[in-house]
């Protein structure tokens, strides 16, 4: 078949079953639309979480009167740890002065107190993948154990939140852009085969003079790849308008949504995601049908 | 395939719908360039018969050749291009109600991969051997049967297939336009198609000097020429 035929049958095929094919077309965007927010949704945790490594630390406490030798030894053996990215000796003079500077308005705390009551200590900085409740444990459980270390502290409980606020996005996103691809793979599947029984008598005479399977499968074909392309498009059109008509808006009186983020690659691609599970849905159909 | 053999072979052919016997051990040639005519009662099998030579059904027992292509054996991928070399005119015309005449004719030759070019100038030929050039925008519903079985005709033609079957061609026709058509075959004929025309309308072959075969009941019963 020469393939401006096939298009051309396609395209009569669309407007002939413009009904069909406009509701297949919407229920694809309205998935490819849920996929994208939730892809939104995940994309923005993903960049707010991004940096909090290189602002995470773990404190490790020092015992008292440590000699300057034993203190390096400490430092030393925190330094060797393949998770650790920088240490900083914090002197409990140095503490002290930082916790009366942080209670600059509020000295009446510190009455009373004549002795400085603050360790030494060190800060630990993290390397970007040791983060993760489990890792941090494990390295604060590893320091507590070096001979000098009284006390390790961390955010346990942050990083345990943050790490299943991340987990639980992602999985909830992985699974409803399944379940929506699913979905839309269906509508495809099931918009060709109304359109493919709607038309069984002129494939039957297509067949009759001589159509290859090619020849009656491309338009079929063509239409699923449309109707996919064109709910990825509107999809697209949607997040665009999402976008400067909500968010840009919003962000005016609410600071929150100045730091939305869109992933303009990812959505930029909603066509072509489109396409893909349309030719998919009409390939199934039509390996299914007898003809 | 045996390139030098009979364009159209049945070897002990049996056909059968639920225990009812459609066709029963029929053995018949026809000869490359022949025309020939089947006739029966109603019911008799030759709708069935041509539906076997182009491969629409087929056959419990025996074998059929068609072009040097054993029907039988025939890979379902081959059926299509062994039908390219048959045209057939379909009792019930088989015409497309959303397509107008042209559209309808060039089909035959769009599925054939023909350029736009040629599909204009042949389908134009085919529809001026008919006499409906002038009908080329039509639709099938808007023309008289006779006209639609022309359009049907000219669809059959237009990729000069090398074998042409025609199923009651001139059942809806007045007398002067079955005798149009016919004429039609006759030319077509003339150029070298093997032509089947299966009809009970003994007008149509008496004097033809054609072979004619009579089925009755799914049996052959009789060959003549008349």
């Amino acid at each position: 078949m020469t393939a401006p035929y096939a298009f051309k049958l396609a395209l009569q095929s669309l407007r002939k079953d413009k009904w069909i094919n406009l509701l297949s077309m919407l229920t694809i965007f309205a998935g490819l639309f849920i996929i994208s927010l939730s892809y939104l949704v995940l994309y923005n945790v993903e960049a707010a979480t991004r940096n909090l490594p290189e602002k995470f630390s773990l404190v490790v406490y020092l015992e008292d009167n440590l000699p300057r030798e034993k203190i390096s030894e400490v430092i030393a053996s925190v330094k060797s740890m393949r998770e650790v990215a920088s240490v900083t000796y914090i002197s409990k003079e140095e503490a002290f002065r930082e916790l009366k500077a942080t209670l600059k308005n509020s000295q009446y705390v510190l009455e009373g107190i004549d002795d400085n009551p603050l360790p030494d200590s060190l800060e630990v900085k993290l390397r970007r993948d040791a983060m993760g409740s489990e890792p941090v444990r494990q390295l604060a459980e590893t320091a507590k154990k070096i001979k000098g270390v009284s006390e390790v502290d961390y955010g346990e409980k942050f990083l345990s939140i943050l790490h299943d606020i991340k987990n639980g996005v992602r999985i909830v996103g992985i699974i409803l852009a399944a379940i929506l691809s699913t979905g839309i793979v269906f509508v495809c599947y099931s918009t060709v085969k109304i359109l493919f029984y709607r038309r069984n008598d002129e494939i039957e005479t297509f067949k009759l003079l001589g159509a290859t399977k090619g020849f009656i499968r491309a338009p079929f074909l063509i239409e699923g790849a449309a109707i996919g392309t064109s709910g990825g498009i509107t999809s697209l059109v949607a997040l665009y308008l999402l976008q400067h008509l909500v968010i840009f808006r919003m962000a005016v009186s609410v600071p929150v949504f100045r730091t939305v983020l869109f992933p303009a690659d990812f959505f930029l691609s909603l066509p072509l995601i489109g396409m893909f599970l349309g030719i998919s849905g009409a390939v199934i159909a039509l390996g299914r049908l007898k003809y | 395939m045996d390139p030098d053999g009979p364009m159209i072979h049945f070897q002990n052919v049996s056909k059968e719908y639920e225990n009812l016997t459609a066709l029963h051990d029929l053995t018949f040639s026809v000869e490359k360039g022949e025309m020939v005519f089947l006739t029966g009662p109603s019911g008799s099998g030759k709708t069935t018969l041509l539906r076997l030579i182009y491969l629409a059904e087929l056959p419990d027992h025996g074998s059929i050749s068609i072009a040097g292509w054993e029907a039988t054996t025939l890979r379902e991928a081959s059926i299509p291009f062994v039908r390219r070399n048959i045209g057939v005119v379909f009792q019930d015309f088989r015409l497309l109600d959303n397509r107008n005449v042209f559209e309808n004719v060039s089909l035959a030759l769009r599925i054939r991969g023909v350029g736009e070019r040629e599909v204009k100038s042949r389908v134009a030929d085919a529809l001026k051997t008919v006499n409906l050039r002038h009908k080329a925008d039509s639709y099938p519903r808007r023309l008289s049967g006779g006209e639609q079985q022309r359009v049907v005709i000219a669809r059959a033609i237009v990729a000069e297939p090398t074998v042409l079957l025609a199923d009651e061609p001139t059942g809806n026709l007045d007398p002067e336009t079955a005798e149009g058509v016919m004429r039609t075959f006759k030319d077509i004929h003339a150029k070298g198609t093997t032509i089947v025309v299966a009809t009970h309308n003994r007008e149509l072959y008496r004097n033809s000097g054609k072979r004619v075969f009579r089925l009755n009941a799914g049996s052959l019963v009789g060959e003549e020429v008349c």
